[in-house]
């Protein structure tokens, strides 16, 4: 069983509002002193990939788009588990939207040649449109399965379990498939050790650039984008917090509820 | 003449609020393009009914696709049905809910079948010229982008409760059409195996006008009991942080977070919950929020409206108290 599981690398997501800062001409966050990561849900399809490798023989391959620095992510997918992992890069890739995304995914896939399912997360934790796996999958004619939180093969085809508000679903699905995953209590994404990382930054990880994937750069959409982040801006929150004061918790309370009843929220 | 066209899917039952929400915002979109027509696309098994409402509620045309194997709501075969819909009506643009159905599935799916553009979890909008500015948030909710999708149709999904439905106006007329589709052909490659769906007890995070949610500094499964005899008395939902929830103190479906619910209630009560970026992704649309946190560092504190430094445990129980003898007068 052979599962390929999509990776973003992002800028740490969890920095609090003061350091947080954009480009607004780039259009893009600006990375200062901050971590790289892999995105979060990036992160816990790997988890789900890797759960089913210790469940099933099997290998994970992890592949990314990103500038060089973006073999951090992969080193760190190694450490986790990946058997493989690839780095898709190139100067050319730079400007690109969702479509050219999954264009140059659905090629790495095909020179991958074989695979029973790829995994990519529900949605980068930077721009958040959940946009590459469905294209992915459309792009490719796989059947999609979405938001996803585990899988398990059964009589030759794979089940999902799909988190719904107040229950689950069991999805069922031919191979090769695509699949988004989504979080639930099975997935928590395991760490990866310094250790772990150390060894794997020693494997020698393979770069493809658009000439390995044949892919022709107009085709792509480097010049037709059709999803445009025009403006980004940090929004004004003028917010001076009220705090309720008194001598003892119940009296704190007592003025609390008093004040939501007069904000009439009560 | 631009055609926006909403949709919504809906059980014979129960059309979702967010059916109206989205109907809300194609009015709106239509007025300030002028000469907008809001058509609407029913999809499900048994919902002619439901068209009527639409129309109240702010349609000037409903198109219903009923068919029994849209029961189940299987994402091909909706997204097989709407695609039929939208080459039949040939609308301007396409407004999706931004659920896990449309918002995950079915919209970006058909925005790649018709070669066009997309932009995910709006909560508003702009007209530059003759531009759509699809306003979202990004990184988490700490930025907010405008982006523009081009394409030959334009298609959004809409967050929940970015706009609120019309007040229903029983003199508003408009046709209620039926469209002949053959949506038994349409072929799903996924098929349902099973559904396990309790009847959630209690009010649901996504409708809920009052939200209490706990954090790490709950301590454990029991400071949630707390919190539930709150949320029984103002009538809330009971939400977590992301640490609540790996510690099994809540459910993950009750996750409040970038990777949880988003949400946006009138009041969000934070109770013992530090305000990290991951959890305010979730909560800062929320339209008050009070905080309740032993250290008054705590950066909830920083987009709190109300702010209570103190341990939970002086609180919560003599604010339940207060609340149901205030409520109960």
């Amino acid at each position: 069983m052979h599962i390929v599981v999509c990776l973003k690398q992002i800028i740490d997501p969890e920095i609090p509002p003061h350091v947080f800062q954009i480009d607004p001409v780039e259009k893009k966050q600006i990375r200062g002193r901050q971590a790289l990561l892999i995105s979060d849900f990036d992160a816990i399809a790997l988890e789900v990939a890797l759960q089913l490798k210790e469940k099933v023989d099997g290998k994970v391959t992890a592949i990314t788009i990103g500038a060089a620095d973006a073999v951090e992510a992969l080193h760190t997918a190694l450490a986790m588990g990946a058997d493989e992992t690839v780095l898709i890069s190139d100067p050319v890739f730079e400007e690109i939207d969702s479509f050219g995304k999954a264009h140059i995914l659905a090629a790495a896939l095909h020179k991958l040649g074989q695979f029973d399912g790829v995994l990519c997360g529900r949605q980068a934790g930077d721009v958040e449109l959940g946009l590459v796996g469905p294209f992915l999958a459309e792009m490719t004619g796989l059947p999609c399965v979405t938001l996803a939180a585990n899988m398990e093969p059964e009589n030759g085809k794979m089940r999902f379990r799909r988190p719904i508000e107040g229950g689950y679903e069991i999805l069922e699905t031919t191979t090769p498939f695509l699949a988004t995953i989504t979080n639930d209590e099975s997935n928590v994404a395991r760490y990866a050790s310094v250790r772990g990382i150390r060894k794997a930054m020693r494997t020698e990880i393979p770069t493809w650039s658009a000439a390995d994937l044949a892919l022709d750069p107009a085709e792509i959409g480097l010049e037709t984008a059709q999803i445009e982040m025009e403006e980004l801006f940090v929004p004004e929150r003028e917010i001076r917090c009220e705090f309720i004061a008194g001598e003892s918790g119940p009296e704190k309370a007592q003025q609390l509820a008093l004040r939501l009843r007069e904000l009439k929220l009560l | 003449m631009t055609n926006i066209l909403t949709f919504c899917t809906a059980s014979a039952q129960e059309l979702p609020r967010t059916a109206l929400e989205i109907l809300a915002a194609g009015r709106q979109l239509g007025d300030k393009l002028g000469n907008g027509k809001v058509q609407a696309a029913l999809i499900g098994p048994d919902v002619e009914e439901h068209g009527e409402t639409l129309v109240h509620h702010g349609a000037d045309e409903v198109f219903v696709a009923s068919h029994p194997r849209l029961q189940d709501h299987e994402a091909d075969v909706i997204l097989g049905t709407l695609q039929t819909v939208v080459q039949q009506l040939g609308p301007d643009v396409v407004l999706f809910p931004h659920d896990a159905l449309s918002g995950g599935n079915v919209g970006p799916r058909l925005a790649y079948r018709l070669g066009t553009g997309i932009v995910t979890d709006c909560v508003g909008f702009e007209i530059k010229g003759d531009t759509i500015r699809w306003l979202r948030p990004v990184y988490g909710g700490k930025a907010m982008a405008y982006m523009v999708a081009s394409g030959p149709v334009q298609l959004a999904t809409m967050r929940s409760r970015a706009f609120e439905p019309l007040p229903p106006d029983s003199a508003r007329q408009g046709a209620v059409h039926t469209l002949e589709i053959d949506v038994g052909a349409i072929s799903s490659p996924v098929s349902l195996v099973e559904r396990t769906q309790e009847k959630m007890e209690g009010i649901s995070l996504d409708q809920a006008q009052i939200i209490v949610s706990g954090g790490r500094g709950m301590e454990d499964k029991e400071g949630f009991s707390a919190l539930e005899r709150l949320a029984q008395v103002l009538g809330a939902a009971v939400g977590g942080s992301r640490p609540a929830a790996d510690l099994g103190w809540v459910p993950h479906s009750q996750l409040v977070g970038q990777t949880g619910k988003i949400v946006a209630p009138n009041l969000y009560i934070a109770v013992a919950i530090s305000g990290a970026p991951q959890h305010m992704a979730g909560a800062g649309s929320s339209k008050t929020i009070v905080a309740i946190n032993k250290d008054e560092d705590a950066p909830i504190f920083k987009v709190a409206h109300v702010g209570v430094v103190d341990e939970w445990q002086n609180i919560i129980p003599a604010l339940t108290a207060a609340c149901e003898e205030m409520l109960s007068d």
